[in-house]
């Protein structure tokens, strides 16, 4: 694999790479592709510290509205310690493919819960099942006690249905819209009627509130419960094309490609091992086509622990990692409804291409993007004033320049943005970084982040 | 800072010259604008208790529902059976004026009583089952929408109501560090030398097309923005500094449609009431002020704002002095002309509930926004509102 190509597959399987991993140039895609999965075998939960949550029970809310409020505090910071992790993680992946799939399903499976524990264990869940059998996935998430509560499947009883869960499993998790009739909808919520959880976020089947009564679903009939129903949907091939399309439009290119993604399909219909699908995609010729290179606008996340994968950097205060999610449009953990984030096109707007355009200079260098131009050293009044509103930039952050310089020691600096740039730049702009000083390669380094190539992986 | 010192200090940071183009800003806008009309959007975030904003002063069932919670004091009475709480005495002329039309009973089939989601339907005019990818707003940009500035939300983000199939607002909250923003001069560097024909028919294309318009919106808006213009005071917060500059703006003649604010804190689970009584004042005494500056500058007439909340509350308070999530509620439009000012239609009885103890809905919020749409900013609902809607008779 050349330098390219391995940029490629290590930017849509994980969040880049840096050139000292380039020692693998002369491997070949089989060594390449088998090492992602083999070094996804594991698997690394999130674990945030919950321990003020032992020994309480539902009761005690509501006999003591202080303690109800006191935990409700806490819970609070919880979620926003979850989503600190949850970055850390991505950050410093031990199993980079399974997080990066994490990601992917948490964007797929869409859930939101408040409540740490339930949210803690179904982003777990989702780590789980990454790379596993999606129909063991499926049939999981179901159960999920944040998917019982946010999609109402703890409401839906057998003499009071509802319907939310069941439409958007088809829907949005296995179907897509029109594959299916409002009665396969109503058919199938019964089939899930009695689905509950305990307070630790255990699956319970309330046996009274289930519904045992045949139904009939997509042209089955059988007294299904919920587990017979996702049998049934996965029986048909939409289901995999359904997925393989979603798959090929995050991982390969936001224009999809019909052969392409048939061709995933029936990879996938065979046994729904999403490894299999996975491997399928980055051993095919036409995943490391020019077309596909630097294609995908990167979702506000891939951006910000994309670059804090080639400049290591600490925040004084993690509260601004929240700040920089909001600011860009996608804070982790907090998705705007089931539907999730739209994506591509959508991740920008007026406002989030000027934050994404200015976030490396913030992060890393005082605001300051240098013009230095070639034998230009009168840029130093504007260095000065942006270093006297050094109190007042929005973020505090240490960013670890050695670690960048050592990383990047091998790179000429002339030719940093073939490692920081995935795809062409425009012409007329590399142009003008031609005519920019290439003294400082931390800022070339900046300059090239501070491009909208920059924002494409 | 005023303007002479920020644009020393900006000139100073980019060493460039920077030529102001007052001269057409300060220009009557009277004439150009007349008719054009805007729309300011106020959303009460937490779910406001709309009972104890409109008070059913003369019913008992309320009264009954809400022993300690019930407003019995200072209630401006309207008429028999409604009246303002004593905080929205600065909305008292307006309604004297016939300025003020009051809706009740607004909601949607199936009310979730999440605030989340109830607000994720009333920003994409959603059925309660159904989850759309862009807002009503951002849907009527993508019809009509030709500037990111045609519609502006005064915040750092942009709402999912904002934000449409393929066109999205602006978000500012400071209109003056999103022009210094937009104006680094890397960016000028980088633009000035790129070249390509085939802008926004591929990603990166529409990248630098969404750049090129983000600077040329964060400078029309500084251009075109009159920095002392207002007599009108406003109350110190940040909601009516919202409002004040939605005034600036559009006194100053801005070719932006919609305008979007927010008013937050009113979730009052316990010790609902000095809390809710500083909310609704915060939010009267502003939009008073907002309407007055209007019409000190002629502009009020083009001016429609509509005000809502996520959901309304619980009929019956809960034993914290507060009240919980609740259905449907009432929805203010303020303008000039009204076709039906006052009360647009009586309160929901309070003893047919649903079986949450919530009021029913009567109006669906998207009857509200379709009428505002076709009546309003004169715009075909198609592809704006999916569902079926009848406009209704305010406007």
């Amino acid at each position: 694999m050349n330098q390219k190509e391995l940029q490629h597959l290590y930017w849509r399987a994980g969040f880049g790479m840096l050139p000292k991993v380039y020692t693998a140039n002369s491997k070949s895609r089989k060594d390449v592709v088998d090492a992602l999965f083999v070094n996804s075998k594991a698997i690394s939960p999130i674990h945030i510290d919950l321990s003020y949550l032992d020994g309480i029970n539902p009761m005690d809310f509501k006999k003591y509205p202080s303690l109800a409020k006191e935990i409700n505090e806490k819970n609070i910071k919880s979620i926003l310690e979850l989503n600190y992790k949850w970055i850390e993680q991505l950050i410093q992946p031990k199993e980079v493919l399974r997080e990066r799939m994490t990601l992917f399903w948490a964007n797929h499976f869409v859930c939101r819960d408040r409540n740490p524990k339930y949210a803690q264990q179904y982003n777990n869940t989702l780590r789980y099942y990454a790379l596993g059998d999606f129909r063991a996935f499926v049939k999981a998430i179901s159960k999920e006690a944040a998917m019982l509560r946010y999609l109402n499947g703890k409401q839906n009883r057998k003499h009071k249905p509802n319907e939310n869960f069941a439409r958007e499993l088809m829907e949005l998790f296995t179907l897509g819209e029109g594959q299916y009739s409002e009665k396969d909808i109503k058919e199938s919520a019964r089939a899930f009627t009695g689905y509950n959880h305990d307070f630790e976020g255990n699956f319970r089947l309330r046996e009274f509130q289930h519904d045992n009564e045949s139904k009939t679903f997509l042209g089955h009939i059988g007294k299904f419960d919920g587990d017979d129903i996702i049998d049934i949907i996965l029986e048909n091939k939409q289901c995999a094309l359904f997925i393989s399309d979603k798959i090929y439009r995050y991982f390969v290119n936001p224009v999809p490609n019909k052969n392409h993604i048939e061709a995933m399909a029936d990879v996938f219909f065979k046994d729904y091992n999403i490894e299999n699908l996975i491997r399928f995609v980055f051993m095919s010729d036409w995943f490391y086509d020019e077309v596909n290179i630097g294609a995908k606008i990167k979702s506000p996340i891939e951006f910000l622990v994309g670059m804090a994968n080639t400049i290591p950097v600490e925040f004084e205060n993690k509260k601004d990692l929240i700040k920089i999610q909001k600011l860009l449009g996608q804070t982790l953990l907090d998705p705007p409804n089931v539907a999730g984030w739209k994506g591509d096109k959508a991740w920008i707007d007026a406002n989030t291409i000027m934050v994404r355009l200015k976030l490396a200079s913030l992060l890393f260098n005082n605001a300051v993007i240098s013009l230095k131009e070639h034998g230009d050293f009168n840029d130093s009044f504007r260095e000065k004033y942006f270093k006297r509103s050094k109190d007042k930039l929005p973020f505090k952050t240490l960013p670890n320049w050695e670690a960048f310089l050592d990383n990047f020691n091998s790179i000429e600096t002339e030719n940093l943005h073939e490692y920081i740039i995935q795809g062409n730049l425009n012409k007329g702009t590399a142009d003008y970084l031609e005519s920019l000083s290439k003294k400082s390669k931390q800022d070339y380094c900046i300059q090239l982040m501070s491009l909208p190539e920059y924002q494409m992986c | 800072m005023d303007r002479r010192k920020f644009i020393k200090d900006s000139a100073l940071a980019s060493s460039l010259f920077f030529v102001p183009s007052f001269v057409k800003a300060f220009e009557s806008v009277a004439a150009a604008q007349l008719g054009y009309k805007r729309l300011v959007i106020v959303q009460l975030a937490g779910g406001n208790d709309g009972l104890n904003t409109i008070i059913p002063h003369n019913n008992d069932i309320y009264y009954n529902a809400r022993p300690r919670l019930a407003i019995t004091k200072d209630i401006i009475k309207l008429n028999d059976d409604l009246g303002f709480h004593s905080s929205l005495s600065p909305l008292r002329a307006l309604y004297d004026n016939g300025e003020l039309s009051i809706l009740n009973n607004v909601g949607y089939p199936n009310p979730v009583r999440s605030h989340f989601r109830s607000m994720d339907i009333w920003q994409t005019a959603s059925d309660s089952d159904e989850y759309l990818q862009s807002g009503w707003l951002g849907r009527y940009l993508d019809a009509h929408g030709k500037k990111p500035y045609n519609a502006i939300e005064m915040d750092e983000q942009l709402s999912l109501a904002m934000k449409g199939e393929h066109f999205n607002g602006i978000a500012t909250n400071d209109y003056k560090v999103l022009y210094r923003t937009a104006k680094d001069p890397y960016f000028k560097n980088v633009l000035n030398h790129y070249n390509d024909a085939h802008l926004s028919e591929h990603n990166l294309g529409y990248l630098y097309q969404t750049l090129i318009e983000a600077k040329s919106s964060a400078k029309y808006i500084y251009e075109n923005t009159k920095v002392r213009l207002s007599q009108q005071e406003y109350p110190q917060n940040k909601f009516a500094k919202q409002l004040k500059n939605v005034a600036q703006f559009i006194n100053s003649g801005l070719e932006t449609k919609v305008f979007y604010t927010s008013l937050g804190g009113f979730d009052t689970h316990a010790n609902q009431q000095n809390k809710q009584a500083r909310l609704l004042k915060q939010y009267a005494e502003s939009v008073s002020a907002f309407v007055k500056d209007l019409k000190q500058n002629g502009t009020f007439n083009d001016t429609l704002i509509l005000t809502f909340s996520e959901f309304g509350r619980r009929v019956k308070q809960n034993a914290a002095n507060g009240t919980d999530h609740g259905a449907a509620n009432n929805v203010f439009i303020i303008g000039k002309n009204l076709k039906k000012a006052g009360f647009y239609n009586s309160l929901a009885s309070l003893s047919d509930l649903d079986t949450n103890g919530d009021l029913k809905y009567e109006i669906d919020f998207r009857s509200v926004y379709a009428t505002v749409l076709s009546k309003w900013m004169n715009v075909s609902t198609e592809g704006i509102i999916n569902s079926k809607q009848k406009t209704l008779n305010f406007i």
